[in-house]
């Protein structure tokens, strides 16, 4: 068992250097270093630089920082105002009422963000006061918002699926499209929950809403068109083949300066916050890529990964058996990482044991999304906890308790991918050249 | 003493200011590859020139990024310490990503040397040296190493850790 | 002792089973004193960082396609000069004309060069059909690297860059319309989903190459260098035949794509080799001396 040793080794390490609060890209680093110093022979430095400088330079992640200044632009706008503006008249009616704006509020806006956080503190700035002065129950504003939010990794653009895509070198644009009906899904199945609580529920009174004719119904959407706009630059551009999944981020970026600068919401402040967020956070995620492809190199070498995924392949689990394990593997480990550094992290051992059970990878990027959104709000550490908590100042417990039904939702999903697994490979086989 | 503290504040910052302007040039360098695209024009290169913007805006926005505390690290163990073994505990980690960077400064000017040694080209269209936009890696990862030190050494001197967790950042990547 | 041996294709591709059996070759030969691991897929190191690797001691052995690499120096691109050698047959003969100079450029950058497979020969695809180079003005070509973005330029067509995984993609929302490659790379990405005419223009035959570091073979013994000699040998000329065989079974799959594969039109082909000549003209005034001394071993 020579494996063992090694497996145990490099937990440790990682373990050790994770846990005592090393930053995480620096603490793989320290990882693969160790790995390689013991098990091989070769010159490791030169091979950190090798690799990091051969990720780091990698054009597909140019979407990366661009998805992230376009939502850095948006959060200083005013288009969350304007999209609740235009969704609560056609929300009101329904079964659970205006908590439908929070699950469709994101749904619309992930289509043009590409991180859950985002989504959440642009569609959460505006719907919590709103739906607290209606005396919505708190306990539902809060779950629909923390679980709907992770939309923004589903539906493309998605931080998420563009690391996922440069990690195990697929198609992102591909990956983008297999997101689109899935995420649609999950919304609906969000939507359907708020329907069927506020039916059943007794102390269900929010305040009513002055009724609008369809016609002012109408009028009011026209507060949708922003956004509309820039969904149909960002998707549209790929769909008609103007621009490639990376280039179409620049489009979205050129359209949300544009919309910024149409609101007067765009000054030389704010122009400069949105640019120097967007350098740090990208930055911060880049760090971690860098360490986590130096660590996969680091395993290659040891030949750890292939070691497990043969081991894994001897026990003949059935493509669902694996599928489960992976399931309760990603769930544990959600709770204490962020959905990025576990993809990347998990990816040099998980790859060749999907691709072993005859996984479609395109499949498995959407099944690794729902499990990374389920991570945004499971406690001790989940992004969307946390920003809730800023936001709320409610305490992390009471924000995980109410985000528990939405968790328990995406579960659901889990299920339903596996059950139809068309869900997400339909769009992506199906792209076909259109006249234009 | 000052002056010192002032000028590698300095010196965070230019560097972020220099990776948000590689941040810029690659919107440019996807615009005008589209733009020459559908004009029927050539723009040889532009995705190298972009990946390289790319590493360039990671590296150099390093230390900035740390400073501001938008690095992601897990804060469990930490958080749930009491104010002395706290600080035991930051400085066991920034003294291990010191050693990481530094680490990293070594080779990395090795690898760059090398590069020049070799003549080394993109085998792109650009055909770039490829030692000067590794030399932009090799110049924000001493720029980390410094700020990493720098805490490091303020966390023992003063007893005092000068980098708070900033939230949003941290968010935005998810 | 252990080698690692990275490779940039997948485990399936022919390339990877061929250099997976030369590994099992030299692990049993040698009774496991030299043990080669292989890592496809660029798992261990992405294609164009492997000859700097195995050049460096990173890994001890790794294969390449070398052309990828004529920035650095334009005799790497001999077996790449459109239109020069048509054929496998002519593809062996150029490599062994090119084969002493080569050894001699890899030798100076710490290389040894153990043997060499061709790809299936490349040929051209498009969306709509092509009789002459007049039908291929304006039409959204993809290029790679200067000499396919030349071959563009010279036919009048638009060079664009699409990176290998966005291949499909953009053939199928039009940001593409044409592409030179072998018929293995449009039946892997299932291209008939977008384009319809492979023309079997068999315009170069790219190589992979399997090279040690120079350091590493002279570190071994007589006896192990005997052993990984003679499995290059039959590595070399198994991985022709695997070459050959896969042209076939990837031309009729093509084909049952719904794909019309054919050879080019006598124009096409007669305006090409004029092209051909050009582009080999450029290639030699940026090679020298040495690789005039190529061509002309060839052509004898
Ligand atoms: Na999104
Ligand atoms: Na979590």
């Amino acid at each position: 068992m020579e494996n063992l040793s090694v497996i145990l080794l490099f937990l440790f390490v990682l373990f050790t250097l994770l846990g005592s609060g090393v930053w995480v890209g620096l603490a793989l680093m320290g990882v693969a270093w160790v790995g390689m110093e013991l098990f091989t022979s070769r010159p490791v430095g030169d091979v950190m630089l090798t690799t990091i400088w051969s990720t780091s330079s990698s054009w597909t992640l140019t979407a990366l920082p661009m998805f992230i200044w376009m939502g850095e632009i948006l959060y200083r706008t005013r288009l969350s105002e304007d999209m609740f503006r235009g969704l609560s008249p056609w929300m009101a009616p329904l079964p659970g009422g205006l908590v439908h704006t929070n699950i469709v509020g994101c749904t619309v806006f992930a289509a043009v963000s590409g991180s859950s956080a985002a989504t959440l503190t642009t569609v959460g700035k505006m719907s919590i006061p709103e739906l607290r002065k209606r005396q919505y129950p708190e306990r539902m504003v809060i779950g629909t918002l923390a679980g709907a939010a992770t939309l923004g990794l589903m539906i493309p653009p998605s931080l998420t699926l563009i690391v996922y895509g440069v990690t195990i070198n697929e198609s992102i644009t591909k990956l983008f499209f297999a997101g689109i009906v899935p995420g649609l899904v999950l919304a609906a199945m969000f939507m359907g929950y708020v329907a069927i609580y506020a039916k059943l529920s007794g102390n269900w009174a929010p305040a009513s809403e002055p009724k609008l004719t369809f016609a002012e119904k109408v009028r009011n959407s026209r507060f949708l068109l922003p956004v509309i706009c820039l969904i149909l630059v960002v998707i549209g551009s790929m769909y008609l083949g103007f621009a490639t999944a990376t280039e179409a981020a620049a489009f979205g970026v050129i359209g949300a300066l544009l919309l910024a600068l149409g609101q007067g919401s765009l000054n030389w402040t704010t122009f400069t916050e949105s640019l120097m967020g967007a350098t740090r956070t990208s930055a911060m995620i880049a760090l971690i890529l860098a360490g986590a492809a130096f660590l996969s190199l680091s395993m290659g070498f040891t030949g750890l990964p292939r070691g497990l995924a043969e081991l894994v392949a001897a026990w003949e689990l059935t493509r669902f058996e694996l599928l489960m394990v992976l399931l309760v593997f990603y769930i544990i480990l959600g709770c204490f990482l962020d959905g990025i550094s576990s993809v990347v992290l998990t990816m040099a051992v998980v790859e060749p044991m999907v691709r072993q059970a005859g996984i479609d990878l395109i499949w498995f990027g959407i099944f690794i999304v729902v499990v990374v959104e389920m991570a945004q709000i499971t406690p001790p550490i989940g992004f969307n906890l946390f920003v809730l908590q800023g936001m709320t100042d409610h305490e992390m417990g009471f924000i995980a308790r109410a985000a528990i039904p939405m968790f328990l939702i995406m579960v659901l999903m889990v299920f339903v991918l596996i059950a139809i697994p068309e869900l997400a490979t339909w769009l992506p086989n199906t792209l076909r050249p259109t006249t234009a | 003493m000052i002056a010192l503290r002032k000028s590698l504040d300095a010196l965070y910052t230019a560097a972020g200011v220099l990776a948000a302007l590689s941040l810029i040039a690659i919107l440019l360098l996807i615009l005008v590859q589209m733009l020459a695209r559908w004009t029927g024009e050539v723009f040889p290169g532009a995705p190298d020139y972009a990946g390289y913007a790319m590493a360039a805006a990671s590296f150099l926005a390093f230390a900035n990024a740390l400073n501001r505390g938008s690095h992601i690290r897990v804060s469990i163990v930490l958080n749930a310490l009491g104010p002395t073994a706290r600080r035991w505990l930051d400085i066991w980690c920034f003294a291990i990503a010191t050693a990481v960077m530094w680490y990293f400064v070594y080779y990395a000017q090795r690898f760059v040397f090398w590069s020049w040694k070799f003549g080394d080209v993109s085998q792109g269209q650009d055909k770039t040296p490829l030692w000067m936009p590794q030399g932009l890696m090799l110049l924000g990862a001493v720029i980390l190493a410094i700020a990493l030190t720098d805490n490091l050494l303020h966390l023992i001197l003063k007893g005092e850790n000068r980098i708070h967790r900033n939230l949003h950042d941290q968010a935005s990547g998810e | 002792e252990k080698w690692d041996m990275p490779l940039a294709y997948s485990a399936t591709n022919f390339h990877s089973e061929n250099a997976a059996e030369f590994a099992q070759c030299v692990t049993s030969g040698t009774n496991g004193e030299i043990e080669i691991t292989t890592h496809p897929s660029g798992s261990l190191f992405k294609g164009a960082d492997i000859k700097r690797a195995v050049q460096t001691g990173q890994v001890p052995i790794g294969e390449r396609l070398l052309s990828g690499h004529q920035n650095e120096n334009p005799l790497f691109g001999f077996d790449s000069v459109p239109f020069l050698a048509t054929s496998f047959d002519d593809s062996v003969a150029l490599y062994e004309a090119a084969k002493p100079k080569l050894e001699e450029v890899l030798a100076e950058q710490n290389l040894t060069l153990l043997y060499a497979v061709p790809w299936p020969p490349q040929g051209l695809y498009f969306k709509d059909e092509v009789t002459s180079v007049e039908d291929m003005k304006g039409v959204k070509f993809r290029s790679y690297n200067s000499a396919t973005a030349r071959l563009a330029e010279l036919t009048g067509m638009l060079p664009v860059t699409i990176e290998a995984a966005e291949i499909s993609q953009a053939f199928a929302t039009g940001v593409a319309e044409s592409m030179v490659s072998s018929g293995a790379t449009g039946y892997d990405r299932k291209v008939w989903e977008s384009l319809n005419y492979f023309y079997e223009v068999d315009a170069w035959l790219p190589r992979n190459y399997v090279m040690v570091n120079s350091d590493a073979w002279n570190g071994l013994g007589d006896a192990n260098k005997t052993v990984l000699t003679d499995c290059a040998a039959t590595a070399e000329a198994n991985g022709l035949q695997l070459s050959k065989d896969y042209t076939q079974f990837t031309m009729d799959g093509l084909a049952e794509g719904g794909m019309t594969v054919a050879p080019a039109s006598d124009t096409l082909v007669g305006e090409l080799k004029t092209i051909g000549e050009t582009m080999t003209a450029e290639w030699l005034e940026a090679a020298g001396d040495d690789g005039q001394a190529i061509v002309d071993a060839f052509k004898n």
